[in-house]
């Protein structure tokens, strides 16, 4: 098993030059936030993203709903022989419920409405649905905190997008060991550890790669309360 | 027909209101959140409930008021107008019930005859599925049943899928253009090849076929 933390992971191209030139210029002082503070700066991230997303449900989705009907009772005052008009509030409808559905899409991208309302094992039963590659989920039905059900949910769905229909089934086993959420997604290659550390480093997160032929296991752990 | 009311959302819930009575509906009440809903029909019997999801009690107090008025008024038919069709929220509305119950978006009953078309279809004892839903379910069938659901020939399947929006076997020959007898042998198809026990009867055969697409997703929950 190979461990991969932030510090001990491989270079990505062009690391070395990058560093090289970064010895060369002043060094820079970042705003050291400490692990407490850094945990609170992700957690405002997502409490950000959620809350558009339930701006986004409560407010233009709902106002465009709201057209459906109303649309509906000035279609029914129509007399019988304008038949176009009637052609023409069905158009509209089908065209509110295409709109409404793109903000479906887009709230989903935000911060999945289900993973807000039923938590991770739901909405990754859900995401199982339109995904391409056949995908089993096991997930307890508790739920963590919001950074780390943010941070968790897009980096198992961002990463299984990418696999191929015609692949091997993968497979995404989610538990609770003490305080920490352990994710292992089986059949997943292990070059998309990277992608995952990207999404899980800032909630504390590591990430652990077990490679076997073809296919292999990535193992997340996530700190949680 | 009776009907009741509950959405938070002011604007839907009183455009919903003018085309129920456009319609020809009688609406006993409009509330804001399922408790008010209990409480009016506590006194003002309806045939059918509407109801939204997500509003008050809790974040999907919508079903939790359903749960009650199943108790409470059996008889009464339950739809559900939310603005998201999802698996996970469908499972829950078939665990309150399999008979005059219904899962539409909010935006897909917006003409007078879709509406009195689903309340009618609840109140004579269906399930109403939104048929996006109902399509995406049959056509990613999961677990256990996955080989049972993959014998089915692609006619089988477009039956199984119509059934899954709640279609009676006329209905069904009607979509498909067919006659009501080749309905009749391709469903008697379906529950041959999922082993659906002969004795129960049609209608419940018949749910117990959708359900069998619907329970092997729960099976990974």
């Amino acid at each position: 098993m190979v461990m991969c933390t932030p510090a001990q992971w491989p270079d990505a191209p062009g690391a070395a030059a990058r560093e090289q030139a970064a010895a060369n210029a002043p060094t820079p002082q970042p705003a050291d936030l400490g692990p407490v503070g850094l945990r609170q700066a992700e957690h405002d991230r997502w409490l950000r993203r959620q809350r558009l997303q339930r701006r986004l449900h409560d407010g233009a989705s709902l106002q465009i709903s709201a057209l459906v009907p109303q649309l509906g009772v000035v279609r029914k005052r129509l007399s019988d022989d304008e038949y176009d008009l009637r052609l023409s509030i069905d158009d509209l409808q089908d065209q509110l419920h295409a709109v409404l559905q793109e903000l479906r899409e887009i709230a989903r991208e935000i911060y999945p409405p289900l993973l807000d309302q039923a938590g991770l094992g739901p909405a990754l039963c859900e995401f199982a649905n339109h995904v391409a590659v056949p995908l089993h989920v096991v997930a307890p039905a508790e739920r963590f905190c919001l950074a780390v059900e943010g941070a968790a949910y897009f980096a198992i769905t961002d990463c299984l997008a990418l696999l191929d229909a015609r692949g091997p089934p993968a497979e995404v086993v989610l538990r609770r060991d003490g305080e920490v959420l352990d994710i292992v997604l089986d059949g997943v290659p292990a070059r998309h550890a990277v992608e995952i550390l990207n999404h899980v480093r800032g909630v504390g997160g590591q990430v652990d790669v077990v490679e076997a032929s073809g296919s292999g296991r990535i193992q997340v752990r996530i700190p949680c309360e | 027909m009776r009907v009741a009311l509950a959405e938070d959302g002011a604007l839907f819930r009183e455009g919903l209101l003018m085309l129920l009575e456009a319609a020809g509906h009688e609406v006993i009440g409009s509330t804001a959140d399922g408790n008010a809903l209990v409480d009016l029909l506590d006194t003002e019997p309806a045939d059918v409930a509407i109801l939204d999801i997500r509003m008050p009690p809790g974040p999907d107090g919508g079903l939790v008021t359903a749960e009650r008025l199943r108790t409470l008024h059996a008889d009464m038919g339950l739809l559900f107008l939310s603005h998201y069709a999802e698996s996970h929220y469908l499972m829950r509305i078939l665990q309150i019930g399999t008979e005059s119950i219904g899962y539409r978006l909010k935006e897909k009953v917006g003409s007078v005859d879709v509406l009195s078309d689903t309340l009618a279809r609840i109140q004579a004892g269906e399930i109403v599925i939104e048929p996006v839903l109902a399509k995406r379910l049959i056509e990613r069938p999961r677990g256990e049943k996955k080989g049972a659901i993959e014998s089915l020939s692609p006619r089988e399947l477009d039956v199984l899928r119509l059934m899954a929006e709640g279609r009676s076997n006329n209905g069904i020959a009607a979509q498909l253009f067919v006659t009501p007898k080749a309905v009749e042998k391709h469903i008697a198809g379906i529950f041959g090849k999922l082993q659906l026990a002969e004795d129960a009867t049609e209608h419940h055969r018949r749910v117990l076929a959708v359900l069998t697409y619907l329970r092997a997703q729960r099976d990974e929950d």
